[in-house]
């Protein structure tokens, strides 16, 4: 029990403190991005609609943007980022995509 | 002192003749005044015929129409503005709430044996806050045969968005090993209405896991990207039943008899877009908890290991998948069951879609070895899938199967699935 406590906390706190860490020290550019989604970006809707295009279909059949209604896309789309591993940045290029063609 | 020069007289007289032949010159001061007042007088009166008409047309009954549509301009402001703001609510709310989930109904019919109908619901839940939180979570409803119903926790984590590449998972998830049971495996995507053998309960692939998980993904230039998943969870059981092993369950605990934690993960490489290379694996240890179906303590524990590799590429409308994944248990001569064993299977699949992407065909072959004969099968399924919408399936599928003789492993059979997903 004692023994096997260690490991667990050591993980949770090491991913915790190696994400703050990699937090802090991303460039600006990307921490802005992902801090400020309202910000207007003109190549974010055809970033999106690119990864959207090369990622969205490799699990299951692509999935219409106008399925989802903008807020239910921001669930989704946290959610497929968990599963297809995408980063934080290409998840709200995505979504600028999905919100702006449903 | 100063010296005031002598007038210029010649300068004066040219002067006088020129203001002579001026015509204001020749008008008498008064006569300019008179003309002036005239003037003035002229414009106040056309001006009071102008006040006069502006205020007729104040009062005339079209001026309400000009009014209405004054104040109907207004509202219309004011209702874009609302519109505005109740569309950046929809986007911009802090919390969001999405239910998801994905249903199927089948006809099952084995060569040996009755066919029957079978109904599945597996409902799915998505809070979220920010883009900081999401808690996500499905419960799988299943109709048995004696017509109970049974209820699980498919999984229900916590994620932490860490940063651009981290995401933490606390809960109980999906196994991170191999890729048809984390990704594959609900009715709406896979391609065929079964599972390939191996891949369910007692299986060669663990299910789901209890503990945490760190998982992300980073983009390796414009093209590659690479993604990964790590864990410690509570582990597996082993089932033990006449002297043997009965099987692996790895549906996910939360408690832990061997107490001994599992570590594991996966890594992915995607050189191009859609081509998928990873390695998955985990290791720890495992004990006998349960023996002929009744609940056993003392047993010692022994090593467990799991090993997959997987791959996809999508083309066009073509989709190739393939996965091999083992688990291994170790022998223990104390245990009650002190044979371990191998539980192995792979599968490739291949799917193309014609006809406007309206229809499917798909191909699978599994060869799924368990230490136990009866249970070992190796199968090809074909099937044909009308698309009904994105995540909207009919389908129609044939499995050859051999397994022991007499077994139901060994049974062919017919399939038919809708499934809907959300
Ligand atoms: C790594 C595989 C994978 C990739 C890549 C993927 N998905 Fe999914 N997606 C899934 C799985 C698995 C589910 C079903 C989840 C479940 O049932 O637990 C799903 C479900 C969904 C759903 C249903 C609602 C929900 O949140 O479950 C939508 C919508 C969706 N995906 C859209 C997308 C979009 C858009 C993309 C591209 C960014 C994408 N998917 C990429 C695996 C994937």
């Amino acid at each position: 029990m004692k023994k096997q406590l260690l490991p667990v906390i050591a993980f949770a706190l090491a991913s915790v403190a190696l994400g703050t860490g990699i937090a802090l020290s991303q460039s600006p550019a990307v921490a802005a991005e992902t801090a400020t989604p309202t910000q207007t970006d003109p190549m974010q809707f055809a970033r999106g609609a690119k990864a959207w295009a090369n990622n969205c279909s490799r699990c299951h059949n692509m999935r219409d943007p106008k399925e989802l209604r903008d807020d239910q896309w921001r669930a989704a789309m946290m959610h497929m980022r968990v599963r297809a591993g995408l980063t934080a940045a290409e998840t709200e290029d995505i979504l600028k995509f999905l919100q702006g063609s449903n | 002192m100063k010296t005031t020069p002598r007038p210029n007289l010649s300068g004066a007289l040219w002067l006088l003749i020129l203001l002579s032949a001026s015509p204001v010159f020749a008008q008498s001061h008064a006569d300019r005044i008179d003309e002036l007042e005239a003037k003035t007088l002229a414009m106040a009166e056309e001006l009071a015929i102008l006040r006069a008409e502006l205020e007729k047309e104040r009062q005339a009954p079209d001026s309400e129409d000009m009014r209405s549509i004054r104040s109907e301009s207004v509202a219309a402001r004011q209702a874009a503005q609302n519109a505005e703001i109740a569309a950046s609510e929809w986007k911009n709310s802090d919390s969001v709430t999405h239910l998801a989930g994905y249903a199927s109904a089948d006809y099952v019919s084995p060569e040996n044996g009755n066919a029957a109908f079978v109904a599945n619901f597996n409902p799915m839940f998505h809070f979220q806050y920010k883009d900081r939180i999401l808690w996500e979570a499905e419960i799988e409803v299943e109709i048995e045969e004696n017509g109970d119903t049974s209820m699980g926790l498919e999984y229900s984590t916590i994620d932490l968005f860490l940063n651009n590449n981290m995401v933490l998972l606390a809960g109980k998830f999906l196994s991170p090993v191999g890729n048809f049971r984390q990704n594959i495996h609900p009715s709406w995507i896979n391609k065929l209405p079964s599972a390939p053998p191996g891949f369910g309960h007692d299986g060669a692939a663990p299910l789901a896991e209890v503990g945490v998980q760190l998982r992300g993904g980073f983009k390796i230039g414009e093209q590659s990207r690479m993604t990964y998943a790590g864990f410690i969870g509570n582990g597996p059981k082993l089932e033990g039943e006449d002297g043997e092993i009965h099987g692996i369950d790895t549906d996910g605990f939360t408690g832990d008899p061997d107490d001994e934690k599992v570590f594991g993960g996966r890594v992915s490489l995607l050189p191009l877009p859609k081509l998928e290379l990873a390695v998955s694996g985990a290791f720890g240890d495992a004990a006998v908890v349960e023996n002929d179906g009744v609940d056993f303590e003392g047993d010692p524990t022994r090593d467990y290991k799991v090993f997959g590799v997987d791959a996809s590429y999508q083309w066009n409308n073509l989709d190739l998948r393939g996965e091999f994944i083992r688990q291994d248990i170790a022998n223990e001569a104390t245990s009650i069951a002190p044979e371990g064993g191998v539980w192995e299977t792979w599968y490739l699949q291949g799917a193309y879609k014609f006809a406007d992407a309206k229809w499917e065909g798909v191909a699978r072959y599994t060869d799924y070895t368990s230490p136990h004969p009866d249970k070992s099968q190796e199968q090809w399924a074909l099937g044909v899938n009308y698309l009904l919408a994105p995540s909207a399936m009919l389908k129609f599928a044939y499995e050859s199967n051999t397994g022991l003789a007499g077994e139901s492993t060994d049974d062919d059979r017919w399939l038919v699935q809708i499934a809907y997903g959300y």
